[in-house]
């Protein structure tokens, strides 16, 4: 390791009086080299220098240099897409993703790293972040990228009649200024240590600042900083972007990328691939694993994220109102025989509390061992002894995967005199009633931090609260997380609220299941992000 | 003068069929206001804002109202925009239409002279080994269910052989390799289907007592087959023709959505997904419209194929019949 005097910022600046202690928690050993590196950068460290303290030996040059030009084509769904900030699928964003670029970005490995705002610096007590923007940066109309853009974005995002996802994830912004003619400043109600990370979601693409007067159709008016430009789009069809020659960053290898949209049945996606129709496809699941072993002319592309399918139930709706209900529920339920069946074993037990061993603010609780037995004898005390009936609503939005799991389910559930029926809905009819069912299915896409995730669907009151529920304490413990850098101090507060959300058994949520996808051969450089958010422009393909 | 009326008839039948299918399409998707805000405004909406949403586009109004005044604007050629591909519906239909169009004329091009063809040298001899050769594949083709053959074709041409592609998007145009695998399913089950009724009608002509008469005065048999045996045999294959074209058009959902084909099927199928609550409304229209535009027609060739036929409806009399 080198030495700490060695840290330099991303601004220029002194580091954040918490730097010091991180460096003194690595060196004796208390932190993981992750989880330093994800917490100095977002207290504004240049990823290289803390990389350098922990001893990273860079990586080996590439044994290939990188192809410019060429066409690649990208089997995915061409959903439509009007405001970035709207968007509910995370494929719209990735298209969107080519021209519209975000305040930071978050790698494969969840460090941060500059992007339009080259810089951040926190106050001591986190609420007061100045952010200086990349002068360089440009939009595609000739604009300069300004402060004005992102307090245009900020604001619309947190207005009263916003109807983003993102007024919940910043409501905690109070205030947004501009303190240069590249600097703005956030100010918060209540520390958030992970702010920069958190503007990497993919609804926080920054768009022009005449947005919403220019009609808030982001195909129709297609302004963008990005390094490629949009030039066709057509909903359920096909898009295609061209590389920009006036790019202001790094240029991208391709020229060109069309999206093409192949429906919904993974194996026609597979099938494209094979025939050479397409160079790479969004997804693929355990379902197709076979098929994709038995084509010569692919490659597979394996990951781990922190994405699941939770079966929650909600605490105010009855018979989930009574706890014992529910914890016979996740009693009776076999996490592992959920993931041996369905995933064949292809993943990560769950352990009732929707945080994941591969987010770095994991608290490794003692898992609760199945027990039918219990389970009966808690309901028998519930007041139902002969059993109960209770009904299970899904949609299969990422796959028949879900519709599986929820099938060996039931059958653990018989053992312990609980007569499951389920309520199989159309992926797209699930969406307008996920939150509105008493027992529902719900696929939770990857967040970097179990916190994040908790935050966004377990804190009293919170927009995507599916389950309803609602504990002072639990919220208490999540405040002390989210504002807590020290990734050890941050892991205790985890820890109480893992606890109080398994023990208050809201969810039976079983694993954790890997992510597949593939791509042809003669594809380079695509990195399988563990949240989907696929950048292409250090994608290239390799001549044959 | 009776083709006229004939026609007029029908057409007004037709009419009266498509403002039933209107009431009732609109009754299902439009009855419940709110679930129209949801649909347009998606999940994340407020109450305040579907309510306004909801007065500004006249839905306080009463059902009957807004349904005559959908009606108006559908007649007039005003049918909405889509929420979904936010595009005039106008727009988006004509072109899936006309691919799926493209995709019925290969699969017709198919069923029809094999379907015939082998319905007819079937029914020519009854019980003999080509009769039964035929019979056997009809009913194997016509078992398979369209997701079944698609997947079989798929796992032979696509990733055994390697010979088709395994999507027909069209997207870098027109590409007859890419139409080939759709029209082979389509045209696999509807073949065998043909191929049943036409034996099944040329058998029953071929042992007609004037088929036999023919026989005894020496006919050959393709004297007898052409000039004698096959309008008559002809008549229920024809009809059934004519009553697979709504389907093709309509109703080739699993195919076109199998091999990613952007037709009309996987407009409604995308639409229906979507809850695309006018573009629903304007694809069932469409659809009823090909199904009571195609029964006329049908019954036009009948009445065409036999004379008998009086398509007033009113008893021809036979010849013979005292006056």
């Amino acid at each position: 390791m080198t030495e700490k005097s060695k840290i330099e910022t991303t601004s220029g600046k002194p580091a954040h009086p918490q730097v010091e202690s991180l460096c003194d928690q690595l060196t004796a050993g208390r932190i993981d080299r992750r989880s330093f590196l994800r917490s100095m950068t977002w207290l504004g460290v240049t990823a290289a220098s803390a990389s350098a303290f922990a001893g990273f030996i860079p990586a080996p040059a590439r044994a290939e240099t990188p192809v410019a030009g060429g066409k690649l084509r990208f089997g995915c769904a061409i959903q439509e897409i009007t405001d970035p900030a709207l968007t509910s699928w995370i494929e719209a964003s990735n298209l969107y993703r080519n021209s519209l670029e975000y305040l930071t970005y978050v790698d494969a490995d969840n460090i941060v790293h500059p992007y339009l705002a080259k810089s951040w610096t926190p106050s001591a007590d986190l609420t007061v972040w100045d952010f200086e923007l990349d002068e360089r940066a440009k939009w595609s109309n000739g604009d300069a990228f300004a402060p004005e853009d992102v307090i245009a974005n900020i604001q619309r995002w947190t207005s009263p009649d916003s109807k983003s996802s993102n007024k919940t994830a910043f409501e905690a912004i109070k205030l947004v200024e501009k303190t240069g003619p590249h600097s703005v400043r956030f100010t918060l109600s209540r520390p958030v240590a992970s702010l920069p990370e958190q503007l990497y979601s993919y609804t926080c693409a920054i768009v022009h600042r005449d947005f919403d007067t220019s009609g808030a159709n982001w195909p129709a008016n297609p302004i963008g900083t990005g390094p490629f430009k949009l030039v066709s789009f057509e909903v359920g069809r096909q898009a295609t972007f061209a590389k920009r020659a006036d790019y202001w960053g790094t240029p991208a290898h391709l020229d060109e990328i069309q999206y093409i949209d192949l429906g919904t049945d993974i194996a026609t996606h597979l099938a494209a691939l094979a025939s050479n129709q397409v160079d790479l496809i969004y997804r693929a699941t355990i379902a197709e694993y076979d098929l994709m072993k038995s084509l010569p002319n692919i490659q597979i592309l394996t990951g781990s994220a922190a994405h699941t399918l939770v079966m929650r139930m909600q605490v105010d709706a009855k018979p989930f109102d009574d706890i014992r209900v529910r914890k016979a529920v996740q009693l009776a339920a076999d996490n592992k025989q959920m993931l041996d069946v369905v995933y064949r074993g292809e993943g990560q037990i769950g352990g009732n509390y929707h945080v994941s061993p591969i987010q770095p603010d994991h608290f490794p609780l003692e898992p609760v061992a199945r027990d039918v037995a219990k389970a009966k004898a808690l309901l028998a005390e519930a007041g139902y002894p002969e059993g109960i009936d209770i009904e299970l609503t899904l949609g299969n939005t990422q796959g028949r995967w879900e519709q599986d799991t929820a099938q060996v389910l039931q059958q653990n559930l018989a053992e312990a005199g609980i007569r499951l029926k389920l309520n199989v809905l159309p992926a797209a009819q699930y969406w307008p009633v996920w939150d509105k069912v008493p027992f529902g299915a719900t696929y939770w896409a990857h967040r970097p931090l179990g916190s994040m995730t908790l935050d966004l669907a377990y804190r009293s009151g919170a927009a995507w609260n599916e389950s309803h529920f609602a504990d002072p304490a639990f919220d208490a413990a999540l405040d002390s997380a989210m504002g807590t850098v020290d990734p050890e101090a941050r892991k205790v507060a985890m820890e109480a609220c893992q606890t109080i959300l398994r023990d208050q058994a809201v969810m039976v949520q079983a694993y954790w299941p890997a992510r597949f996808s593939a791509a042809g051969k003669n594809v380079r450089g695509f990195v399988l992000h563990p949240a989907d958010y696929f950048r292409m422009d250090g994608v290239w393909l390799a001549k044959a | 003068m009776p083709l006229i009326l004939f026609i007029l008839r029908k057409a007004g039948q037709a009419l009266a069929t498509m403002l039933a299918v209107s009431l009732l399409v609109f009754l299902a998707l439009e009855v419940n206001v709110d679930d129209v805000a949801v649909k347009v405004l998606g999940q994340f909406s407020t109450a305040e804002q579907r309510a306004a949403w909801l007065e500004a586009n006249g839905y306080n109004a009463p059902f009957l109202w807004r349904y005559l005044e959908w009606l108006g604007g559908f007649v007039t050629g005003d049918w909405g925009m889509s929420t979904y591909y936010r595009a005039p519906i106008t727009d988006l239909i004509p072109d899936r239409l006309a691919a799926t169009a493209w995709l019925a004329l290969g699969a017709l091009s198919l069923i029809v002279p094999f379907g015939l063809g082998l319905g007819v040298l079937a029914g020519m001899r009854p019980g003999s080994l080509t009769d039964r050769v035929v019979s056997v594949l009809s009913v194997v083709t016509t078992s398979i269910p369209d997701f079944a053959s698609a997947v079989f074709l798929s796992i032979v041409f696509v990733f055994w052989l390697g010979l088709l592609p395994g999507a027909s998007t069209m997207i870098g145009g027109f590409a007859l390799k890419e139409l080939v695998l759709p029209v082979l399913v389509l045209a696999l089950y509807s073949t065998g289907y043909l191929a049943r009724i036409t034996r099944a009608s040329m058998a029953e002509v071929m042992a007609t007592p004037y088929i036999r008469t023919a026989r005894l005065k020496g006919a050959s048999l393709p004297r007898i087959v052409f000039h004698h045996a096959l309008r008559n045999a002809l008549i229920t294959p024809i009809t059934v023709i004519l009553l697979q074209v709504p389907w093709l058009l309509s109703g080739v959902i699993v195919v076109e959505v199998f091999y990613a084909y952007k037709g009309f099927g996987t407009l409604l199928y995308e639409a229906a997904i979507n809850s695309d609550i006018y573009l629903i409304e304007a694809c069932a229209m469409v659809s009823v419209l090909v199904v009571v535009t195609t029964q006329i027609l049908s019954d036009l060739a009948y009445g065409l194929l036999n004379p008998r036929v009086n398509l007033l409806g009113a008893p021809k009399p036979a010849k013979g019949d005292a006056a």
